[in-house]
């Protein structure tokens, strides 16, 4: 699968050929870190510096820089398919390799960066529970009226939240009953099948 | 094989491999660590120092003296929880393997704490809201706009109600008059004659 550059893209990218390699080194470098930990203005402005190049050229270019490698992460794409996309920009054979390694180095920490974007369902942290009788209201005495009160726990996006249920034994039992039977599920021959074919 | 200090369930595999750690600390150091934990079960925070110290005779890594806390706080706090006497929970102990000396020593600073660990579980427990405070006033309607003479008195309560475990407690207002008061009264009244019954 190729990837498709704009012409703004290109453009931006269109910097690296003048820093030479060592400088493509140090830009790859940075994208990477502004990839882990987000954005950093002083790191370019030093950069540039460095490079004796402008520092809006250079922020560009690890703009260009970061596209490139999230975007060929995120598809997986091959090798020769990284190469040919880079086709169009018309590098050096020495670049291209450069790119090629930046590329091969860092996509498996890209992916797990990515993976961690996803939008997330809240997820069980801890249960509470209180088992009451009622024993009388005002409007009636002599009861007897068990209940179960739930505090269920949960963590969104490292928030606590918690919901307060409740219920009667009865409606406890058949809840137990179905959990037990959606965890009875995995054990069929056909989430096996899927199990084993995912491994 | 079932435990009535597990809540009559089988031993945990990690409890039953972390016994055999228990052993390797002399019995007169078991029984002080106990007490630590004790301590912090009963909710004053943990000297992590004095820890360190009972536990480096027995030249424990880091990881297992996090693991002998944890047993620990698990032994107590089940055993608590399930309202084991001293004697069977050294028995069980015993059964699990942990020398005899040990056993005793654990179970002795159990005995002493039982109460006052069980008075804090309660503590603890599972509850929606707690009234915090309830403050009132009486009134006296002289008169108003749409009667020259009211002459009517008037109850204002204020309930402070906490909800959540922590922040401030919940302010709800209400003015009730003298004859909806009577009858709030006797209700409530009503309720506590029944909750006597039950003490």
């Amino acid at each position: 699968m190729l990837l498709v550059l704009s012409e703004e893209q290109r453009a931006h990218l269109g910097c690296l050929p003048r820093v030479g390699a060592a400088g493509v080194a140090e830009l790859g470098r940075l994208a990477v870190e502004l990839l882990r930990r987000g954005a950093a203005p002083r790191a370019c402005e030093a950069a540039a510096r460095k490079l004796d190049a402008g520092a809006d050229s250079v922020q560009r270019g690890v703009e260009g820089l970061m596209y490139l490698l999230v975007e060929s992460s995120k598809l997986m794409i091959s090798e020769t398919d990284f190469e040919d996309s880079l086709h169009v920009l018309e590098f050096s054979d020495e670049l291209n390799k450069l790119l090629l390694q930046l590329y091969l180095d860092n996509r498996k920490e890209i992916r797990s960066i990515l993976s961690e974007l996803a939008p997330k369902l809240p997820s069980y942290h801890s249960l509470e529970w209180r088992l009451d009788v009622q024993l009388a209201s005002r409007s009636l005495r002599q009861q007897i009226k068990p209940a179960v009160t739930i505090k269920l726990h949960l963590n969104q996006n490292e928030e606590l939240t918690s919901q307060v249920l409740q219920t009667d034994p009865s409606t406890l039992l058949h809840l137990i009953q179905q959990l037990e039977q959606a965890l009875g599920e995995m054990k069929t021959n056909h989430c096996r099948r899927i199990a084993r074919n995912m491994k | 094989q079932r435990f009535r200090f597990c809540g009559d369930l089988d031993c945990p595999d990690w409890v039953l491999a972390e016994i055999s750690v228990l052993a390797r600390i002399s019995s007169v150091k078991l029984k002080l660590l106990c007490a630590q934990v004790l301590r912090e079960l009963l909710g004053e925070p943990i000297d992590y120092e004095k820890i360190l110290k009972l536990t480096s005779d027995a030249k424990l890594e880091s990881g297992d003296v996090k693991a002998t806390i944890a047993v620990l706080d698990f032994i107590l706090s089940s055993a608590a929880k399930h309202s084991v006497d001293g004697e069977s929970l050294c028995s069980e102990l015993q059964q699990l393997g942990l020398p005899k000396e040990h056993a005793t020593g654990l179970c002795r600073s159990y005995e002493e704490k039982q109460s006052s660990l069980q008075d804090s579980l309660r503590a603890g427990s599972l509850r929606l809201s707690r009234l915090a405070a309830v403050s009132w006033r009486v009134d006296y309607a002289l008169s108003s706009s749409e009667l020259q003479e009211v002459g009517e008195p008037l109850v204002h309560l204020l309930f402070r109600v906490q909800r959540r475990e922590h922040g401030v407690p919940e302010a709800i207002p209400m003015a009730v008059s003298a004859e909806k008061f009577r009858v709030l009264l006797a209700e409530l009244k009503q309720a506590q004659a029944l909750m006597k019954t039950l003490l």
